[in-house]
């Protein structure tokens, strides 16, 4: 009787030593699994321009701010090109120098462009006496080895922009200046440029209306006292 | 259920001379599987009577959140989409099904419907092959775009291993 008391005792302290070092080791992992989600977390912070990201006030971008910045491109110079419009016309980039600049790259097959045309056919117009000038690149495909394809390809797009009421210069082959413009994976991509050439603002996809007009008066405002 | 023959041209000479690239290889828009938003699944080997007339069911996904045009799109200024195929000695392909598109409307411009592929699409292949194995190589040709978007035509690349038995 007394040993089965004894075999029962050791039992139950045994039973409570595994129970015991099963709850620390549940403890200690799940402490470990919390710093470790710690040490994962990432928080944006602003860029204060020293390269170094702050510890403190992170922001959350808005759709917007993001579509915004979404070339890279923005606060450099906008470079320079020679293209033909839908009229045979050799039309340069530093034609347009001392205007405010809208350079919009889009093409016939591309329905968020067909969307924004008429807005910068409106707005081409709203901000003509601030000097606005605006140009469309169509980056539709281009034969240049079959002249008779080639023909009927800027015939197509001249017939599209005719069809869309374009009110500013149409020019085509925006593949051979795609790589200077970040490569035009995606359309629309369109580049606000002031009065000294710097790509103030940049959009790729089809943005809000008011965030154009926004991003225009931001070219025409900026570098306006220069 | 439009039928349409979507085959670019008897390509053996090309085939057999191997080296030389096919038609849709020397395009820029031949991208790798990596930047393709359209992806063929299946099938990459089938097994066909050989000499009777045979339908294969080739299926292709979209990426998430993408359209493509349809074969048939409402605009003439849409890019259809269209599969491009060589004819390998032994092979016949007399057409190509597609299939019906949905109706899509850009948010921004609800008014106009677009005749298009989402998700998942399967293209019917009626074929004929001699005795003995054949490599069918093709592409895919598609334009896709998503909500206010909107991406250059690309190629992905389509084979199959034809069995004639």
């Amino acid at each position: 009787m007394r040993r089965n008391i004894l075999v029962l005792t050791a039992m139950v302290v045994a039973l409570g030593l595994m129970i015991a070092a099963g709850v620390m080791n549940y403890l200690q992992r799940r402490r470990a699994a919390e710093a470790q989600a710690q040490m994962m977390k990432m928080t944006l912070v602003p860029d204060d321009g020293s390269g170094q990201g702050s510890t403190e006030q992170p922001v959350t971008e808005t759709a917007d701010e993001a579509a915004e910045n979404s070339t890279g491109m923005n606060g450099k110079a906008a470079p320079n090109f020679t293209l033909v419009d839908i009229n045979g016309k050799k039309v340069s980039l530093a034609d347009f120098r001392g205007h405010p600049l809208v350079v919009d790259f889009w093409a016939t097959w591309c329905g968020p462009c067909k969307v924004e045309i008429p807005w910068f056919e409106k707005l081409h117009d709203q901000y003509a006496s601030q000097g606005l000038q605006i140009l469309g690149v169509s980056a539709d495909d281009l034969d240049k080895d079959d002249p008779a394809k080639l023909f009927t390809e800027k015939r197509d797009i001249a017939d599209f922009a005719q069809k869309m009421h374009m009110n500013y210069p149409v020019l085509i082959d925006a593949d051979s200046i795609a790589n200077s413009y970040g490569g035009l994976d995606a359309l629309p991509t369109t580049f606000f440029i002031d009065k000294n050439g710097k790509i103030v603002a940049s959009t790729i996809g089809l943005a809000p209306e008011d965030l154009i007009e926004a991003d225009i008066q931001k070219a025409i405002h900026s570098g306006a006292s220069s | 259920m439009k039928r349409a023959l979507a085959l670019a041209a008897l390509l053996t000479g090309a085939l057999l001379a191997g080296a030389q690239k096919l038609p849709w290889q020397t395009s820029a828009s031949m991208k790798p599987a990596d930047d393709q938003l359209v992806h063929f699944l299946y099938p990459q080997q089938v097994t066909v009577p050989a000499g009777k007339a045979q339908t294969v069911e080739l299926h292709f996904r979209i990426n998430a959140g993408l359209h493509i045009n349809s074969h048939e799109p409402r605009q003439k200024s849409l890019i259809r989409t269209e599969l491009i195929a060589a004819e390998p000695t032994g092979v016949n392909i007399s057409a190509v099904d597609f299939p019906p598109g949905s109706d899509y409307a850009f948010p921004l411009d609800p008014q106009e419907k677009l005749s298009v592929y989402t998700g998942d699409f399967v293209l019917k292949m009626h074929l004929t092959a001699r005795k003995g194995n054949h490599l069918v190589q093709g592409a895919l040709r598609y334009q896709a775009c998503d909500t206010n978007t909107c991406f250059p035509p690309r190629n992905v690349p389509v084979a199959m291993d034809v069995i004639g038995q």
